[in-house]
């Protein structure tokens, strides 16, 4: 018995001294951060950033590269968790927030989207960062910079513009004998060309409708507006931007059943159309200027390394205007500063992130990196350098071009229009095209969820 | 006073505290506030409930409504069905076939179970590739053998095919090892005396296998059918949001897809109830069928 009672002495001490040993362990961290707050600075600091450079994004390398650029510089390193800018990561990424996991820094949009975690006040605005900073993004164009939808605050220090416009499959269109669009190209047009590439055996557009219908969509409701009424969110179906929306859908519906879209058009990934693209199965892909580094990268035999580019596929691919309808040109595109570094409030608050958040913002977006990000697209930079044409690649060029020719550049209304305010039309499209749910049904569910937040 | 101390059960019951305690805050807690979250009006994740629903059993009455609560419900009993039938019955007849040849068994086995130790997540990659449209390896196999057009395996009419199958491909060596367990328990001696008497391989397996495996069998069934109620990851990576026309939802995917993907958070903690109830009735039902026998 007694020596059951030691046992079961010895046991009780043996979890006692577990404990102090792990309070002991907190209070040894605690003590050596006091300490560290004396040589924050020379500690090295490891950060936690997101960002949507990613998968096929075009700045996906330029990325890794400028991190690599700032840990040497700085002596810090980065825990990136980037990810491809899709509907499950920008969950991901209000959910980290709302759940107190965000990262340190993000690269995020500055729409609806990040209405969120604004509301939340989990992020720093630029004001507030230049009052112990005042050198911040003084190198940006402070008019460019978007401010928030939810207190007109400026939050977010862009890096690149984006344009949304076709990517097309000349090879295809040649043996279709369809000529390059340009910026005069209609709705009808594009159709007569469809069927013209759909009778030579080929797959007129590249799009996964149960995936990411998110082009088409923003497309084809512009189509039944114009660059000045784009913006404006529907006040109901019933209204008459209501009505282009609906239009806008029953647009998509038509070219399903003509039988535009791939076969599996409904159950196909984003990355499986986009193979069929750059396969040459599919003739147009309406996408973001991000996806010109993915379709250079289908055209290298190591997607990581640019020298094994192969300059004659890269040829077949060519970008224009996305087919235009009523009061909108063709040349009219959808573009604008959408993203841009914020710092969010827990790395602000720590006294040993602060300093190399702000550090790895202001390196990110200095006059140096921000053009190798740029490259054909804008930037919110007040002393922007001159681009020289020959560090681009020949799709990059093109893309320049047609840039050039654009009459008008308006914001994306799928910015504005909050997450899950979308899904009847984004995640219904299918139910849309097939018939099984009324386009006049899908806007107005959708509608009703956005006013009635 | 020796005996007393087996009599006082206090020291035991100090000992399952902690573990009582767990279960208490990290399932029976939230269970309870999921329940009460089911009936509150939630904007978003993380945060709480601020008012009742009105009604505040609106949820519940939407879920008899909804198109996709049926369709997940269907979907999900029918991967009940095909567990039982695909993993436990192939199970069963991979487990007598192993039995009966002489060397290679503990080969088979690791073949058989090594699926198990591959991550969902991986498995639905790969399934992804090989039922992929355009060049995957089924399409290229048929392509071979002269057909003229690509299939598409996750088209609506096949979609509920094509995401079984890997579920079911994926589980049978877990019951095969467990059915192999239990032949090897039944005695030598019985089949022995049978074979003196005459009976050939198949009369061996009808009258002394089988009857003596029932008990296995019936453990491995309600595993089964308790497991199918679980399936979540590899269906969700073959076809997330239920894709094709949210067909293939399953009661765990499309709570999580009410969730996490459409932020209607209090609807998706009525379809965790949902889901509860259904995992207790049916599990009430499959226990009450496969009972197990006394020898």
């Amino acid at each position: 018995m007694m020596k059951k009672r030691m046992m079961a002495a010895t046991l009780a001490g043996a979890m006692v001294l577990s404990m102090t040993a792990c309070g002991g362990q907190d209070s040894t961290q605690q003590t050596s951060s006091g300490t560290q707050d004396d040589a924050e600075e020379s500690v090295p600091v490891e950060l936690v950033v997101t960002t949507t450079f990613a998968g096929e994004d075009t700045n996906a390398q330029n990325y890794k590269e400028a991190v690599k650029g700032w840990e040497t510089k700085s002596g810090n390193t980065v825990v990136d968790t980037s990810a491809t800018a899709d509907e499950t990561f920008k969950t991901r990424v209000v959910t980290d927030f709302e759940t107190g996991s965000e990262p340190d820094v993000l690269f995020f949009f500055n729409g609806a989207d990040a209405n969120s975690f604004i509301e939340a006040g989990k992020v720093v605005p630029i004001d507030e960062i230049r009052g112990e900073y005042p050198e911040y993004a003084t190198n940006m164009n402070d008019d460019l910079i978007v401010a928030s939808l939810v207190d007109d605050k400026k939050y977010a220090v862009p890096v690149n513009g984006y344009w949304e416009a076709m990517f097309i499959n000349t090879e295809i269109l040649e043996a279709a004998g369809v000529s390059k669009p340009d910026g005069s190209y209609t709705m009808d047009q594009f159709k007569e060309d469809c069927e013209k590439i759909k009778a030579a055996g080929y797959t007129p557009i590249a799009a996964a409708l149960g995936n990411i219908p998110h082009y088409w969509w923003e497309f084809a409701i512009f189509n039944n507006q114009s660059p000045d009424t784009h913006l404006e969110i529907p006040g109901s179906v019933d209204d008459e931007n209501g009505q282009a929306w609906v239009a806008g859908m029953n647009d998509i519906k038509e070219l399903y059943e003509r039988g535009y879209f791939p076969e599996n058009t409904l159950s196909a990934t984003d990355d499986e159309t986009f193979a069929m693209f750059t396969e040459g199965k599919a003739a147009f892909l309406i996408d973001g200027s991000w996806k010109v580094g993915g379709i250079v990268g289908a055209c290298q035999s190591d997607p990581e390394d640019p020298s094994t580019l192969d300059a004659d596929k890269l040829a077949k691919f060519d970008v224009t205007y996305v087919p235009g309808k009523g009061n909108r040109k063709a040349s009219d595109l959808v573009g604008g500063l959408s993203s841009g570094y914020y710092i969010t409030r827990k790395a602000w608050e720590d006294p040993q992130k602060k300093e190399a958040a702000v550090d790895f913002v202001e390196y990110m977006t200095s006059d140096n990196v921000v053009p190798a990000f740029a490259q054909h697209s804008a930037s919110a930079l007040k002393n922007a350098p001159e681009v020289d044409e020959a560090e681009f690649n020949a799709l990059q060029i093109k893309a320049m071009d047609m840039m050039a020719g654009t009459t008008s550049l308006t914001g994306a209304v799928q910015d504005l229009f909050m997450g899950d305010c979308r899904v009847p039309t984004f995640d219904g499209m299918p139910e849309i095209v097939t018939g099984r749910v009324a386009a006049e049904d899908a806007v107005a569910e959708g509608l009703e969820m956005y006013h009635n937040q | 006073m020796g005996a007393n101390i087996y009599r006082n059960k206090k020291p035991a019951l100090v000992f399952l505290f902690p573990a009582f305690l767990f279960m208490v805050l990290f399932l029976y807690y939230p269970f309870l506030k999921n329940i009460l979250n089911s009936f509150m009006e939630i904007k978003q994740l993380g945060s709480a409930g601020t008012k009742f629903n009105t009604p505040w059993y609106s949820n519940y009455t939407q879920m008899f409504q909804d198109q996709n609560v049926w369709t997940s419900v269907k979907n999900t009993i029918v991967m009940m069905i095909v567990t039982l039938v695909g993993q436990v019955g192939i199970a069963i007849v991979l487990a007598l076939m192993v039995d009966n040849i002489g060397r290679g068994k503990q080969f088979f086995r690791t073949v058989f179970f090594f699926p198990i130790v591959i991550s969902a997540t991986a498995l639905g990659l790969m399934f992804n590739l090989i039922f992929l449209y355009d060049k995957g390896m089924v399409n290229q196999m048929l392509e071979a053998l002269g057909k003229q057009n690509l299939t598409d395996w996750k088209a609506e009419g096949i979609a509920l095919f094509t995401m079984m199958l890997p579920v079911m491909w994926q589980y049978v060596g877990f019951y095969f090892v467990i059915l192999v367990t239990g032949l090897n328990n039944i005695s030598e001696e019985l089949y022995e005396a049978a074979r003196i008497d005459g009976a050939t391989t198949l009369q061996r397996v009808r009258y002394i296998s089988v009857p003596l495996l029932h008990n296995v069998i019936c453990t491995c069934s309600i595993l089964a059918v308790t497991g199918a109620l679980k399936v979540f990851d590899l269906p969700w990576v073959m076809f997330p949001k239920g894709m094709p026309l949210k067909t293939t939802f399953l009661t765990g995917t499309y709570m999580y897809y009410q969730t996490m993907e459409t932020k209607n958070v209090d609807y998706g903690a009525a379809l965790a109830v949902l889901i509860v109830v259904l995992g207790v009735v049916l599990s009430k039902i499959v226990n009450s069928i496969f009972r197990e026998r006394d020898y």
